[in-house]
């Protein structure tokens, strides 16, 4: 076992509560924002259809998909930065004595 | 039979066949594997068996008719059951793993350190999953019953039998990999007609990129006609219960357990997190299909079946008229068929497309197939959930902390076999509307779970009596406005589909002040809390960061 240093360890918490909060918000405004304000939306085309009817059939699904794999990603490229490695992980998985 | 009930038939059956088979191939010996295939699963086909458990009937077979028939304002169930894989991957998934138990009550129970808390937990879960279990049985025995021309208790019965057979048999280990064959069948069934339809309403074979035009095109028949148009935001219901179903279905989807529990199966985090991206996406197919279906059945009924003389419209139109899905009715008596004559069911929308595109007896028969794997796969995975919450949760964790594994493993095959009976029997008169239980089984689970297991993994300061109060003020507020809605009574216009919206603030609001009213919970509970922020390398103590290295020198 090492210690981590304090701001290392912080600071791979911040990164992470930033990057998930930056994706909720993202996905709030796909979904119930364009749904506030359908009306205005409606205005405008995307593929055939009016805007707001093309972000609730596909647009805000094909960006839940993007930012779950975005999410995916990004997290571990963090973990690697960090110096986590996912063998060990499932090593130290494997070894949980909970799991009896 | 005719030869197109054999065709179907025959399909369902090499279908049973093959889950049966992998059932017995998988067969669990431990309970490790019994409950959580011992967490081998790779995230890659834990999403493809995600996917399955989570595709039900509701969605194979009526979700595209509620997008035909409400048009806009359907949609919060494409969102709504979509979005809530991003809270759950980015907000309880991983760290649930991490803190790497069996089942959701068994979190709440030893996160809190409360037998009470672990008993409303697995309560609450019994409850949530039966009542979505009879949804789908029912739902399984009006496929089978519609089929085969038998009535539906009869097709009730088989169902369960086959599911009865596999899920004990199997338990989560066999579940898994029958959902992904499962999962494998019905998205086959789903695309494949869309196809078709879509290259011969528009020529070109991929309906996604398609159906835009279509839905314009309804629009502007639409007006033509003097109606609202298709694609009209909230003409079908009001825009404040549009926000608060989808919400409800969202955040519902997040907290279900039988959904959770799934993230269980995996190895590690990161596992966890890959498990979440592939379910999404290959839900995402046939969530993206079903308004392309929505569109070009409505599309044909509107230019091929309406304004027709009604000696001449297509031959599929009588086959459909007569099992009660479809009527077509000249009223005003001018011998031509108005669009306003013909009424639609929406169960009807995925079941006749292959007969209105002309795709021949085996796609029928896929369909079919498809959409029974849908049911089962549904019902298993709720299964192994009951069972767990009965088997290991009360029986080995409350009373029996001493039983050996094989009566462990003994205690979950007898409990999936007396919940498929119970349920089954239940589902031969289901107590109300499927898609309105179904939806209701969501504001439940939401507004129990979902504020209980956020804060319990990311708040420190939260404490048992907080827990407790929280899910039962919020379980006992979602009942409440079900009930009041249903009775008449409702705030801003939200039905009782919306009641999420309500359960879960309330639920938030009393864990969060019963938590600061109540004494601070120990040192090491809090760093507990803590340690789930960080990878299963890392460990927190005391204040402290600490990485396990040692594996990694040598």
């Amino acid at each position: 076992m090492k210690k981590v240093e304090k701001a290392d360890a912080e600071k791979y918490f911040k990164l992470r509560t930033i990057m998930i909060f930056s994706f909720i918000l993202i996905a709030l405004l796909v979904s119930f924002g364009v749904v506030t304000f359908a009306e205005f939306f409606s205005q405008f085309t995307f593929m055939g259809a009016p805007l707001h009817y093309y972000m609730g059939s596909q647009g805000a699904i094909v960006v839940f998909i993007v930012l779950l794999f975005l999410n995916a990603i990004i997290s571990d490229r963090l973990d690697a930065k960090f110096g986590v490695d996912n063998a060990t992980n499932e090593r130290i998985v494997g070894g949980q004595s909970m799991d009896q | 039979m005719d030869t197109q009930t054999l065709v179907s038939v025959g399909m369902i059956l090499v279908t049973f066949v093959i889950y049966v088979g992998i059932a017995i191939y998988t067969r669990s010996k431990e309970t490790a594997e019994f409950y959580v295939a011992s967490r081998g699963i790779p995230p890659f086909w834990n999403g493809m068996a995600i996917g399955a458990d989570w595709m039900s009937a509701a969605s194979f077979i009526g979700m595209a008719g509620t997008v035909m028939v409400m048009g806009y304002d359907g949609l919060p169930y494409i969102m709504g059951w979509t979005g809530g894989y991003l809270f759950l991957t980015f907000l309880l998934a991983p760290q649930l793993r991490k803190y790497g138990r069996f089942t959701v009550p068994e979190f709440i129970g030893d996160r809190f350190n409360s037998d009470v808390a672990r008993v409303i937990g697995a309560l609450a879960t019994v409850i949530i999953s039966f009542t979505y279990l009879v949804g789908q049985l029912s739902g399984s025995g009006v496929v089978i019953g519609r089929l085969f021309a038998i009535p539906t208790w009869a097709g009730v019965l088989l169902g369960v039998g086959i599911i009865a057979i596999y899920a004990t048999l199997g338990g989560m280990k066999g579940v898994t990999w029958t959902q992904v064959a499962q999962y494998l069948i019905l998205i086959t069934a789903y695309v494949v007609p869309i196809v078709f339809m879509s290259l011969q309403v528009t020529g070109n074979p991929l309906p996604w990129l398609t159906y835009g035009n279509i839905v314009d095109e309804i629009g502007a028949i639409d007006r033509e006609i003097g109606l609202t148009e298709y694609f009209a935001p909230f003409s079908e219901s009001t825009q404040s219960q549009f926000l608060a179903l989808m919400f409800t279905l969202m955040i519902g989807t997040s907290a279900l357990p039988h959904v959770i529990v799934r993230f269980y199966t995996v190895t590690t985090m990161k596992a966890a997190r890959w498990s979440g991206a592939w379910a999404l996406l290959f839900i995402g197919i046939l969530y993206l299909s079903a308004p392309a279906y929505a569109a070009f059945s409505r599309f044909i009924l509107m230019t091929q079946v309406a304004g027709q003389p009604m000696g001449n419209l297509p031959s599929w139109v009588d086959r459909w008229v007569d099992t009660g899905l479809l009527s077509v009715a000249d009223t005003d008596g001018d011998g031509i068929l108005d669009w306003e004559e013909i009424a639609v069911a929406e169960d009807m929308v995925v079941m006749a497309t292959p007969e209105i595109a002309d795709l021949g007896m085996f796609v029928i028969g896929l369909v079919a197939a498809g959409s029974m794997a849908a049911a089962l796969s549904t019902a298993g995975g709720l299964l192994i959930t009951i069972s767990s919450s009965i088997a290991h949760d009360f029986y080995y964790r409350i009373l029996r902390p001493d039983a050996s594994d094989k009566k462990r493993l003994n205690a979950g095959r007898i409990a999936i076999f007396i919940a498929t009976i119970v349920a089954g029997l239940l589902a031969l008169d289901p107590p109300g509307v499927i898609t309105q239980i179904v939806a209701w089984a969501f504001a439940i689970a939401g507004g129990t779970f979902f504020p209980v297991l956020f804060l319990g993994v990311w708040w420190k300061r939260m404490t048992t009596q907080g827990a407790i109060a929280g899910m039962l003020v919020g379980l006992a507020t979602t009942l409440s406005y079900i009930f009041l809605a249903l009775g008449g009574f409702t705030i801003f216009g939200i039905e009782d589909t919306g009641a999420g919206v309500f359960g879960v603030t309330i639920n938030f609001l009393t864990c969060i002040i019963v938590s600061l009213s109540t004494t601070t919970p120990s040192q090491e509970k809090q760093d507990e809390v803590v340690d789930l922020r960080y990878p299963e390398q890392m460990t927190y103590k005391d204040g402290e960061v600490w990485i396990k290295e040692e594996d990694y020198k040598s």
